[in-house]
């Protein structure tokens, strides 16, 4: 009897110590147990890749009476996004717009000359009264002949002055689609994230020489992103080609078209009322077969607001996520 | 003169004032819209059978999908300019054939050409089959 109560109390100790481990075995999740080995084994590096496709939109929303609107809140607009309207938004601010790159395209060519010297005191002007900020860059290019000059590049708030400006190249062809490749890929070149990359162009919009076609840079000013902002030289009267291709090159950019009669002031005004009137929504990336997304914004409940962005962007998807416009 | 005024008045805002009373509106959500082409006025059967048609607008004219608990409709501006709010939820109704979308803030209705109806089901089922067919794709182009 003392036999048998010895091994009842024998096999209720192993019991009581084999149990736990039990439990602890099979309860415990196996990836856990694995992630502490990992801990306790030397570290191995690791990088984790996840793709996040996200649109980054900039634009712009006036009134009926063409002022900013100040208290825009999420809920006014919608994304019109290759057709599907996009309401949910993974945020929306102030697009902040503070670093600048601008390039200020001059037509000297044979067509502009009766108004070249108006152009170039405007030109002078606007990079004069500039409020330029520390961190901001403005290059001067002119093109005219077969060429395009780069005349300065990135400092011309000092080094272009008038007697550098009557010295520009003037008379021949138009390169006007070639000048505006050059400007973007020059652009491109140096782009950084907070950096918002503009181009002003004075120019009557006919081109008679370029190698590059006018679909090819409305494609080249879409995919990287630039705004752009044009100054027509044509004379006034009934609005000609060279309008019309000056203004669709504004329009696709989300940027302005404006006469040369409107002066620099309200060129610069135009620009600088975009800088703080700006604003940034991101929202996720709507499905769609085709790599070019168009975009348009529209009212939620206001018919009278009028929203400007560029027309759409370049989606690649092989490639990571794209920003689709940026500051 | 001031009462018949009133009456006119009265006369003008009443379709709109007693949909809104009556609760005859329903409720629909704007998933789609693009520029398309514009349509006559007058299509479908009054286009078959009755007089020579209306001259059709030039240029593009807003189309939408608007989605309602039941049935999913297309419908086509009749100018290009002709837009609808796209809160999350709008109020139309059916009229004429033709759709009645009350604009909130302008407190009156815009009429759209109906274009197609399909039973919501049904375009859901479709939709479905859509973005799996994306998915896929989307999968195949990654494993290359």
């Amino acid at each position: 009897m003392d036999k048998f109560l010895g091994t009842l109390l024998l096999c209720s100790w192993l019991v009581r110590l084999l149990v736990p481990f039990f439990l602890v075995t099979v309860i415990y999740p196996h990836d856990l147990l694995e992630q502490y080995s990992a801990h306790s084994q030397p570290s191995q590096d690791f990088t984790y890749h996840s793709s996040v496709s996200e649109v980054r939109l900039v634009f712009f929303a006036t009134d009926e009476h063409n002022r900013s609107v100040q208290e825009l809140q999420s809920d006014d607009f919608a994304v019109i996004d290759n057709s599907w309207v996009i309401r949910n938004f993974r945020s929306f601010t102030r697009a902040g717009l503070v670093k600048l790159d601008v390039i200020v395209l001059i037509d000297s060519s044979e067509s502009v000359l009766p108004r070249f010297h108006q152009e170039i005191a405007d030109v002078l002007e606007l990079v004069s009264q500039w409020p330029w900020e520390p961190g901001d860059k403005v290059s001067i290019l002119s093109f005219s002949g077969m060429e395009v000059n780069v005349v300065c590049a990135g400092n011309c708030r000092s080094w272009f002055t008038a007697d550098r400006a009557a010295s520009l190249p003037s008379g021949g062809a138009t390169p006007l689609f070639d000048a505006v490749m050059v400007a973007t890929n020059f652009l491109t070149q140096r782009r950084q994230p907070d950096v918002w990359p503009v181009i002003i162009l004075f120019s009557d919009g006919d081109d008679t020489i370029s190698k590059a076609s006018f679909k090819g840079i409305l494609k080249k000013i879409l995919a990287n992103e630039e705004q752009i902002y044009t100054v027509d030289l044509g004379g006034p009267g009934r609005p000609s080609n060279g309008t019309a291709i000056l203004q669709k090159m504004a329009e696709d950019s989300g940027g302005r078209c404006v006469p040369l009669s409107d002066g620099p002031v309200k060129i610069l005004n135009d620009v600088m009322d975009d800088l703080h009137s700006g604003l940034l929504v991101t929202y996720a990336l709507p499905d769609s077969s085709s790599e070019f997304h168009s975009i348009r914004i529209l009212p939620t409940h206001n018919l009278n607001l009028q929203f400007r962005c560029r027309r759409g962007y370049y989606y690649h998807r092989s490639g990571s996520a794209r920003q689709e416009d940026g500051p | 003169m001031k009462q018949t005024l009133s009456l006119i008045f009265l006369l003008c805002t009443f379709p709109t004032l007693s949909a809104a009373q009556f609760g005859i509106y329903q409720h629909g959500s704007v998933v789609r819209m693009h520029m398309g082409d514009c349509m006559p006025a007058n299509h479908g059967f009054m286009m078959a059978f009755g007089s020579p048609a209306a001259p059709v607008s030039q240029g593009s004219c807003p189309e939408y999908t608007l989605v309602s608990p039941n049935v999913v409709y297309v419908i086509v501006g009749k100018m290009s300019n002709q837009l609808i709010p796209l809160a999350e939820v709008i109020d139309f109704r059916l009229q004429k054939n033709e759709l009645a979308v009350r604009v909130d803030d302008a407190k009156h209705e815009s009429k759209f050409v109906i274009k197609e109806m399909i039973v919501r089901s049904e375009w859901d089922r479709i939709k479905r089959h859509i973005d799996e067919q994306m998915k896929a794709a989307e999968v195949r182009e990654a494993e290359r």
